[in-house]
């Protein structure tokens, strides 16, 4: 067996520039394709990471039909002992809080707008939104009753407001009263998504339940695990905590945000799709040096089966070289392209134009893109690569089959 | 002199290629899936960003707008512009302006019997509208606005749904009016729009122009006009025109106005290139080892030339001469290719309706449409031919690097 | 006047211990119209000394002059230059280009050299007629026979005009009948156009065909007779 595959090898090195050349092709396909999936799938990570963090959170706890739906009416008793009772009961979940929204107009001496408000527990808020750490100006909100309100920047640009100004929120309450109040601003925040900064203010959730006659009820309870590859032990953690509750259901951050995940898949399959076809291209790239690599040896063939070699053997042979010269070029390809990967995830990818263009999808910041390094998606590329060039390299081999001795012999 | 050999070179290259078909076809097939592949990339990301253009401008945005100077930074009441002066009207009735209207495009509440919703409401002339904007497109339930002074108003599909309201329902709008004061008053909704984006929908309310004046107590102030013409390209010189008829106002193009989209383009434009490099790297290899092949096994051939007296260089010419033929095919083809596929099989965009949630998100509409420019094309074509030849230049300088007498006698 | 001088030419191949002297020191001086033979054993140098001459590989000392050039301080571009216009080739074998036609192969020194189309048209059916190949013309050389493909060669090195023609083996793939009548061509032409000829064999029928015959041995020329 060692020496077919001496011979294999021997042979592989008698056209140095050629074996070089292919051997480069096939690593340069291997570099893209372990570097792009992790890339493709950390910036995916990131973006899923980094949208639920600033505010939807992995999992929130809601009534049926609220999702829909946002009606003031739709509302879970006892919200905040359900939360408590959820709070360090399990390692799974890192952050939880209660929440309380409505509608109301906002107005300023000079303006008026209209937004969402929502009453948020400030001890908790900051475990599963990003908002509290992102006040610019002035602070967040200090107690869960206190009468204070934060807002958007966009937002407090258009009700031309300062931190210490006054805000006038004029709303519905749960019971279909008017819900009305004065309170000053004591901060302004930049989320960095276009729709919380410029439609979204917060407020105490006792607050808020005062001023919208809401009692002890609120909206949703919003929970945030360590990470988003946890999920569904998350959602089947949560939904056995409920179990013994009618009144309530689950929804994970696909349901939260219906077009993220579909956003992920058409660029996912369009990924693969694009990949797919720049690797057949590679493959019709170097098809000409197997099929020629055969050909030049016809007169080399000739003599083995003269000399009494069978062409299953030959075949065999030539079948191993392409094998092994796959391999030097997956190898090669493989280090660099690990190697980048794990330069990129230390140091980040920076893209310039990214922020911007984040900003209008309403995406948080993504300047810096971290490669996701899971076994599986270095391997996809290499093994996808092997079994696709070594099927080209077939194709001249199985010629070799068909050779009479003296015919090759004869081959110039 | 260069002529003959000019000539000779072609029939060379053009003979050589033919001598092992198999190996030219193997070759010229990547050739041209590389540059259909460069082409259908092309026409994708092209066709996102024009579409997010188009759709821009149709969407209210137009090809320029005037407003008060202060009305962009804060889109407010006091920040109304007045009637266009004659100077104004004389530019905007020009040639150059195909259409043009005035609108009110103020925030809003809109409040159905359950719900409440933060909009922005848009005053508008009706006729003047169509084909200037979305909202001059037929309505596809109830009515159109029929004039400036219409009573009713008009919302989105979507937004009723949100709203539980229907047509022939009254809705609330409030405002802030001239006074500071909260100016609000029932609408019936007469007929409902569609969009292509769901936010959209749920943004826009429509009323008549001299209504919403009315109801604010502006008199004949306005919030912008906006106009369209014939391309929107080269426009600085009729916004310059704008200015000088109009120097306390503000006029701007679409460029100015939606700096994102002209960022996005860039983007694309940018990325596109280094999309081209990597395409053709996948299939540039296989073009220079094929080249180093044919010139390998030709070798006795070519110390032959060499002792007839052919100079290097034309040597060089020979080998580069038989790429370019190659190239040349393959992008042809490749062309072709790519043209049938876009403007053929994919004429009616690709339809991503099972994803249109995710579209949504990337601010797509649910059909992707394919857009070629002549640009791109040239851009391809251009650089695949270029950088092909320089593929092959290896090649072309070792076979006028042997040795005549080594080459000749090689076996 | 010589048409070829060479004087103190040496080359060696390889280095130090493995140094072969395929030429030592040789001196040699051919005029112009003349009809000459290297003959000698394998390894004597002849193919050697008729590619130096030819400008197809480099001396590694000496001088060379061919029509009153120093060959051997030539840079690559004047060599090729030089023997476009000067010098005309047949080797032994693998003498014609075999994607063009028998006429195109003639043809192609012409159209390197610049020559009208209408005029070396012309010129290459007449060749093609002189050297016997008429209605063979749009032949490809793999359907030409080993001799008719070497008087296409001939053809081709005549048809350019040179002052010197180099003939490495020319019979030594052909047939006995064949052979003879390729030497007669060789010699009649020498005749009637007054070309140098410079042809190396160990073929007896070629030799004796010489007007004058150089003996070759180790790289050294051992004899000049002169023949006819």
């Amino acid at each position: 067996m060692s020496i077919v595959l001496r011979l294999a090898w021997r042979n592989l090195w008698r056209n140095r520039r050629r074996t070089w050349l292919t051997a480069g092709a096939i690593a340069f396909s291997t570099i893209l394709l372990v570097g792009w999936v992790p890339i493709q799938f950390g910036a995916y990570d990131i973006m899923i990471n980094a949208t639920l963090r600033v505010f939807p959170g992995h999992a929130q706890i809601q009534r049926p039909g609220y999702q829909d739906k946002q009606k003031i009416r739709n509302t879970i008793n006892n919200a905040e002992s359900l939360a408590t009772s959820l709070r360090g009961s399990n390692p799974l979940y890192t952050g939880i809080s209660v929440r309380a929204q409505g509608f109301v107009l906002l107005s300023s001496g000079t303006r008026s707008y209209g937004a969402q408000v929502v009453g948020v527990e400030p001890k908790h808020e900051g475990g599963t939104s990003s908002i509290p750490g992102q006040v610019k100006e002035g602070r967040y909100l200090s107690s869960i009753d206190a009468q204070e309100i934060v807002i958007g920047r966009a937002l407090a640009r258009n009700l031309k407001l300062k931190v210490g100004d006054e805000v006038t929120l004029l709303g519905g309450g749960k019971d279909g009263s008017v819900a009305a109040a004065i309170l000053p601003v004591v901060g302004i925040f930049k989320s960095g998504s276009n729709d919380l900064d410029r439609f979204f203010s917060e407020i105490p959730l006792h607050t808020f339940q005062n001023i919208f006659s809401m009692g002890s009820s609120a909206h949703t309870i919003v929970i945030v695990g360590k990470s988003v590859d946890e999920q569904t032990k998350l959602i089947s953690a949560l939904n056995n905590a409920i179990s013994d509750r009618s009144d309530v259901i689950v929804l994970g951050w696909e349901a939260l945000i219906p077009g993220m995940k579909e956003a992920i898949k058409i660029d996912k399959v369009s990924g693969f799709i694009f990949l797919g076809i720049l690797i057949a291209i590679v493959i019709f790239s170097i098809l000409n040096t197997f099929l020629m690599s055969i050909l030049e040896r016809t007169r080399e063939f000739g003599l083995m089966l003269a000399l009494g070699s069978r062409p299953k053997r030959i075949a065999g042979l030539m079948m191993l070289e392409s094998a092994l010269l796959t391999m030097i070029g997956l190898v090669i390809g493989f280090v660099i392209g690990t190697a980048l990967v794990y330069w990129a995830h230390v140091e980040g990818m920076h893209y310039p134009g990214v922020e911007e263009l984040a900003e209008q999808f309403n995406l948080p910041d993504m300047s810096r893109i971290y490669p996701q390094m899971k076994i599986f998606n270095f391997l996809l590329g290499p093994i996808t690569i092997f079994v696709a060039t070594n099927i080209a390299a077939w194709i001249p081999i199985l010629r070799i089959r068909k050779l009479e001795p003296v015919e090759a012999m004869r081959t110039i | 002199m260069k002529g003959q050999s000019l000539s000779l070179l072609t029939t060379l290259g053009w003979r050589n290629l033919w001598r092992h078909p198999r190996r030219t076809f193997v070759i010229l097939f990547a050739i041209i899936l590389g540059v259909w592949f460069m082409i259908i990339s092309a026409g994708m990301m092209i066709g996102i960003v024009e579409q997010q253009l188009k759709d821009t401008i149709f969407n209210l945005t137009g090809h320029a707008q005037i407003h008060h100077k202060k009305f962009r930074d804060d889109p407010a009441i006091e920040h109304s512009m007045s009637a266009p002066s004659k100077e104004l009207l004389a530019v905007l009735n020009s040639n150059e302006v195909k259409k043009w209207s005035s609108r009110i495009r103020l925030p809003a509440v809109v409040t159905s019997e359950r719900e409440s919703r933060g909009v922005t409401l848009l005053g508008i002339d009706p006729a003047r509208e169509q084909g200037l904007s979305f909202i001059g497109k037929p309505v596809v339930a109830g009515r159109a606005l029929e004039s400036i002074d219409d009573k009713g108003i008009i919302i989105g599909r979507r937004m009723a749904e949100k709203l539980e309201t229907r047509i022939g329902k009254r809705i609330v709008l409030m405002m802030q009016d001239k006074n500071n004061e909260v100016a609000d008053r029932g609408f019936r909704i007469v007929g409902l729009y569609q969009a292509e984006l769901e936010a959209t929908e749920l943004a826009y309310v429509f009323v008549g122009l001299k209504t919403a004046q009315k109801l604010l107590d502006i008199g004949n102030e306005l919030s912008e006009i906006s106009l369209l013409t014939d391309s929107r390209k080269d426009l600085e010189s009729l916004v310059t025109s704008l200015r000088v008829a109009a120097p306390d106002l503000e006029s701007m193009s679409w460029q100015e106005l939606e700096p994102l989209v002209v960022l996005t383009m860039e983007f694309y434009e940018a990325f596109m290139i280094y999309w081209y490099f990597i395409i053709f790297a996948a299939m540039g290899i296989g073009l220079t080892n094929t080249m180093l092949m044919a010139v390998f096994e030709r070798t006795r051939e070519i110390g032959l030339f060499q002792a007839l007296g052919m100079r290097p260089s034309y040597i060089v010419g020979q080998v580069l001469m038989e790429t370019l033929i190659l190239l040349i095919i393959g992008v042809a083809l490749g062309n072709l290719l790519g043209w049938f596929t876009t403007d053929v099989i994919l004429a009616n965009g690709i339809d991503l309706s099972a994803f249109a949630k995710g579209t949504e998100q990337f601010n797509m509409s649910s059909t992707m449409m394919l857009t070629l420019r002549t640009n791109d094309l040239m851009q391809i074509n251009i650089l695949v031919i270029l950088l092909g030849l320089l593929a092959s230049l290896y090649p072309a300088i070792k076979a006028a690097r042997y040795i005549p007498v080594e080459a000749i006698t090689r076996t | 006047m010589s048409t070829v001088t060479l004087n103190k030419v040496c080359k060696i191949f390889g280095e130090g211990e493995l140094a072969v002297f395929a030429l030592r020191d040789v001196d040699l001086e051919i005029n112009a119209g003349d009809f000459v033979c290297l003959s000698g054993p394998s390894g004597s140098g002849k193919t050697t000394l008729l590619n130096m001459i030819g400008g197809l590989d480099r001396a590694s000392s000496g001088e060379i002059t061919v029509n009153d050039q120093r060959v051997d301080k030539l840079n690559k571009g004047d060599l090729a230059e030089m023997r476009l216009r000067n010098i005309g080739f047949v080797f032994q074998a693998y003498n014609l280009i075999p994607v063009l036609s028998a006429r195109e192969n003639v043809e192609f020194v012409m159209q390197l050299q610049g020559i009208a189309t209408e005029v070396r048209h012309q010129k290459a059916i007449d060749i093609l007629k002189e050297v016997g190949l008429s209605g063979l013309e749009d032949r490809s050389p793999s359907e030409l026979s080993g001799g008719q493909q070497q008087r296409v060669a001939v053809a081709r090195a005549l048809v350019s005009e040179p002052a010197l023609i180099l003939a490495d083996e020319p019979t030594a793939n052909l047939d006995s009948v064949t052979a003879e009548n390729l030497m007669d061509l060789l010699r009649s032409l020498n005749d009637e156009h007054g070309i140098t000829f410079v042809i190396s064999t160990h073929d007896k029928l070629v030799m004796s065909h010489a007007r004058r015959l150089l003996k070759m041995h180790d790289g050294k020329i051992v004899d000049d007779i002169q023949q006819r």
